[in-house]
């Protein structure tokens, strides 16, 4: 008698567990798979993106085009050494005539050691009278910082500087 | 963080006409940098902000794509040359939707 109670007890515990697992399992399901699904399909801004080598980013915006030295046009201007990584002040000039029919389109600064080394783009108008931005990074680690500036034409032109960081910024 | 979305632009006190501007701005923002969870990053809908806008006079003269790898409190500069007076406005957009504008009005001495 008594064994046959622990029988059913046994067999009884042993399908509630398997229930169990099933309900977890089934409801675990659609989280596990569906959200990152759903997350991109709205094209959520503020994802997170993919990890990115410096070299896949600027073949994604640039695709295979040339990119010329600049670095006699484009003047950077950051610290050899940024102590604090989480600001560090960039400014970047390109001596070109901000002309309707000649200027510079845009300026995109990347960092090299950041987890996505797009930092920004800046699409600039005949209307600024010249070719002069400045902001704020986030540095990660010790590594180049590049210029590169789009002309009107579709030239492409890019300047680097190594900046030495001391404590990461942790850039985005 | 009340202040949140606070502008501030500064431009030089004396301009005369035809003069290059040098505009220097900034907001208030956290800019919050991806999380990490046992070293993973987490998925979330990150705040920062993605997109700014710089208009004179209703014109669009400057519009910045950014990024987490900008720092906390936004600052950028700018130049421009006005060749009239008017009002220079700068939006903010960030990434759930907050909209953050400030304007300074242009003035030929």
């Amino acid at each position: 008698m008594q064994e046959w109670v622990e029988g059913i007890k046994v067999s009884r515990r042993g399908v509630l567990r398997a229930l169990g697992l099933l309900g977890v399992s089934a409801a675990a399901a659609p989280f596990l798979a569906g959200e990152p699904g759903v997350a991109s399909g709205q094209g959520n801004l503020g994802s997170l993106q993919p990890e990115e080598k410096v070299d896949a980013t600027l073949k994604r915006l640039f695709g295979g085009r040339p990119i010329k030295d600049g670095s006699n046009m484009i003047k950077m201007d950051l610290p050899l050494i940024a102590e604090n990584g989480a600001v560090v002040p960039i400014t970047v000039e390109v001596q070109s005539p901000m002309t309707p029919t000649n200027y510079v389109k845009s300026i995109y600064i990347i960092s090299d050691r950041n987890r996505r080394p797009m930092n920004a783009r800046f699409s600039l108008t005949p209307e600024m009278g010249a070719a002069a931005i400045g902001a704020n990074l986030r540095l990660n680690e010790t590594g180049d910082v590049r210029a590169i500036a789009e002309l009107n034409d579709g030239t492409l032109l890019m300047a680097k500087r190594e900046v030495k960081v001391t404590v990461g910024g942790c850039g985005g | 963080m009340a202040e949140i979305g606070k502008v501030r632009i500064r431009i030089p006190s004396n301009i005369k006409r035809g003069d290059v501007v040098r505009v220097r701005s900034l907001v208030i923002h956290p800019m919050e940098i991806v999380q990490r969870r046992d070293g993973k990053p987490v998925d979330k809908n990150y705040l920062f902000i993605h997109k700014v806008m710089v208009e004179y006079n209703g014109r669009e003269i400057l519009q910045a794509d950014t990024t987490q790898s900008i720092s906390e409190n936004p600052f950028f500069s700018f130049t421009f040359k006005p060749t009239e007076p008017g009002m220079l406005r700068i939006t903010f957009l960030d990434t759930h939707g907050g909209k953050y504008e400030g304007t300074a009005e242009i003035k030929f001495t």
